[in-house]
């Protein structure tokens, strides 16, 4: 019972924080099918950060674990910024540019890994190996029964993404900036007529997606394989995206997507061990969040509504 | 020189050849960056095609052997990048071509490729179970949208990934190869491919998948320049409601697009699986499925335009191992020169309002 709370918690938590990169960048109005391939390279660059933190500097792990964020961030934001110039100045299909990004992210660190690893390091290898994240307990909240489990055994990285999450739901709901935000994507000709710059603030609310992509995508990197390789992009980019359209583009209900999601994939996973079926069930298991998700948006998705100008380029001559 | 410019003053074809001559010129650059000749890379890449003589051959290969390789590559893609480009004239984007593939290519290994039939039976069966399975994973993707108004990308996500887990699943627990860690080769009576076929002391792999390939295009062609259902296909792909209100159906319309895009998704499945290669490997989703959004969108979603496209982009393709093996360069680099050619014609607009300006200034000058 503990170990589902506990790995649920730890694969919900980074796919909430791409999926509200996700959010940020939708509610813009640029549609955002990058979230895996942002991820990708954000895990990519924090987890390059990190070895090279350990290994070539000697720093301890909690300086390669701030480190990692702080890059995995750097790394989302340079790709973020290609599918805003892409989408933003080059006037290009949303969609189109979205699942190129996500091909070029993933040739594109994989080529990466191997030449870094081959020239710099002199290894030959296809993949970053990360230092496994130590966990924490709370001491006293974490042997209450049941509710304990969310304090055993937590990432660091759990805190900080529900941090991270607060202060982007403060932004987006109780600053200027994320009312031009979310202006902007529900209608921008308003937006503009008010004097604001609807590119700036599309290209400022991508950039800020990449950078919550690029967390996401270092700590699954942490949690799941304490790696990072070509294994990364198993597509949980799309999951997240599944999840903040199943969530109306808002906050707490694609939070409680991300929550079905986690745990039903870590009650699959007990569920065989419990039964102590042969590993290649586990295949079946992993089928868990994605038909979830259908059904799920079977019954929500009539209800759904989108950003308005979602997917629309903004062309000032329409106003 | 008067055809070159008629062809060049069409915008598909603008489009096309500025961003595949912009994406190699930068893929030379990331080459150069490496210490490597980009020229050398691009020639080994077209001697990979079987297009250029290579130095040396081994038994059995000449340059006409590479070359038939190649269309046996270049078969699937062909295909999938139809089957793209029927989805996306109806304004769907069928992102789920990998996971159609690899339905329609497992489920005729199991029932054709391991039953022992003879090839006559085989053969035919095969691409009637191509197509029926290609196109039921298809329709379900059309009918979730206009029943359940889900957006078509997410589901066809969802459904390549539960197709993936359930395949490797079978694969793992009743199909496996233990030594090759994929599902068992398939007969050769049922193969799409006559695998290492001699003639004149040459073996050759000759696809036989292919004159269906170009039979499709055609017949693609014809559907949306000469029919009424590719009209109608055409019109909701446009505006849904204009064409809701002036009589389509445009319910039954998605979801017939859908379900031909999940036919040819599903030719392309089983040229790949049962013609090229012969097994499945668990786990895996075919490149080619999302390579091909990028070849049609290259070809401008036009049958003819796919053809020229999906060649050039398989030439990087295929080649890419022989670049590999002879400069040193990863495979990856024709992975990112690829994605460079995709990302750039994505900016078409773009492209067609720079040459607008340009003309308009230069009638301005004079």
């Amino acid at each position: 019972m503990d170990k589902i709370i506990i790995d649920g918690m730890s694969f919900t938590l980074p796919l909430f924080i791409m999926a509200i990169g996700g959010i940020c960048c939708e509610r813009s109005g640029i549609t955002n099918l990058a979230v895996e391939g942002l991820s990708g390279m954000g895990a990519f660059a924090g987890a390059l950060a990190a070895y090279i933190a350990v290994k070539q500097l000697g720093l301890g792990y909690a300086q390669a674990h701030v480190a990692a964020l702080l890059f995995s961030m750097v790394g989302g934001m340079l790709l973020a910024m290609v599918h805003a110039l892409m989408c933003i100045r080059f006037k290009a299909n949303q969609v189109v540019s979205g699942v190129v990004i996500n091909l070029l992210s993933q040739a594109l660190t994989i080529f990466l890994v191997k030449t870094i690893n081959s020239t710099v390091f002199g290894r030959p290898s296809d993949q970053i190996d990360l230092e496994v994240s130590t966990r924490f307990t709370v001491p006293g909240i974490s042997s209450i029964p049941v509710i304990g489990a969310f304090f055993r055994n937590v990432y660091p990285f759990e805190v900080f993404i529900i941090l991270v999450s607060v202060v982007v739901w403060y932004l987006l709901y109780r600053t200027g900036f994320g009312l031009h935000l979310r202006a902007s994507g529900d209608n921008p000709h308003a937006l503009d007529a008010a004097g604001v710059n609807v590119s700036v603030v599309r290209f400022k609310a991508c950039v800020l997606s990449g950078a919550l992509c690029g967390i996401g995508g270092i700590c699954f990197a942490y949690s799941i394989s304490a790696q990072f390789s070509s294994d990364y992009y198993v597509g949980y980019g799309y999951l997240a995206i599944a999840a903040l359209i199943f969530g109306n583009w808002n906050f707490m209900p694609t939070l409680a997507a991300c929550l079905i999601f986690g745990f039903s994939r870590s009650l699959g996973y007990q569920a065989v061990q419990w039964a102590q079926l042969p590993s290649a069930w586990s295949d079946l298991i992993m089928i868990l969040p994605y038909a979830m998700t259908l059904l799920l948006l079977v019954f929500f998705s009539k209800t759904n509504h989108a950003p308005r100008a979602l997917g629309v380029i903004y062309d000032k001559s329409e106003r | 020189m008067k055809t070159i410019k008629k062809l060049l003053s069409n915008d598909a074809v603008f489009v096309a050849i500025v961003s595949s001559v912009l994406s190699l010129l930068v893929g030379a650059v990331i080459i150069l960056l490496l210490g490597k000749n980009p020229l050398t890379a691009y020639v080994n890449l077209l001697q990979g095609s079987g297009l250029l003589p290579k130095g040396k051959y081994g038994g059995g290969q000449s340059m006409l052997t590479d070359f038939v390789s190649f269309v046996d590559a270049w078969t699937p893609m062909i295909f999938a990048a139809l089957s793209f480009a029927v989805a996306m004239k109806a304004g769907l984007f069928n992102i789920g071509i990998s996971g159609q593939m690899l339905a329609a290519g497992f489920i005729s290994t199991v029932f054709i490729g391991y039953s022992g039939l003879n090839a006559f039976a085989a053969k035919p069966l095969v691409i009637l179970t191509g197509i029926v399975v290609g196109a039921l994973a298809g329709s379900v993707i059309g009918w979730l949208k206009y029943r359940f108004n889900i957006n078509e990308v997410v589901s066809s996500i969802m459904i390549n990934y539960i197709f993936v887990f359930v395949v490797s699943f079978f694969i793992n627990t009743r199909y496996l190869d233990h030594v090759s860690r994929r599902s068992r080769e398939v007969s050769a009576a049922s193969r799409l491919t006559l695998h290492q076929f001699e003639i004149g002391g040459y073996r050759y792999d000759i696809p036989l998948g292919f004159g269906l390939a170009l039979l499709a295009a055609v017949a693609v062609g014809f559907l949306f320049n000469r029919t009424v259902l590719g009209y109608e296909i055409k019109a909701v792909g446009l505006n849904r409601v204009s064409a809701e209100y002036s009589g389509i159906n445009s319910k039954r319309t998605i979801f017939v697009a859908m379900a031909l895009s999940g036919a040819l998704a599903g030719l392309s499945g089983v040229t790949y699986y049962l013609g090229r290669y012969a097994s499945i490997g668990p786990r895996v989703l075919p490149q080619t499925g999302f390579n091909s959004i990028a070849v049609s969108i290259l070809g401008n979603n036009a049958p003819f335009g796919i053809l020229f496209s999906s060649f050039f982009i398989e030439i990087i393709g295929k080649g890419s191992a022989y670049m590999s093996s002879r400069s040193g360069l990863d495979t990856e680099i024709a992975s990112i020169i690829t994605a460079l050619i995709l990302l750039s014609s994505a900016c078409s607009a773009y492209y067609l309002s720079l040459r607008e300006s340009f003309r308009s200034r230069r009638k301005a000058d004079g």
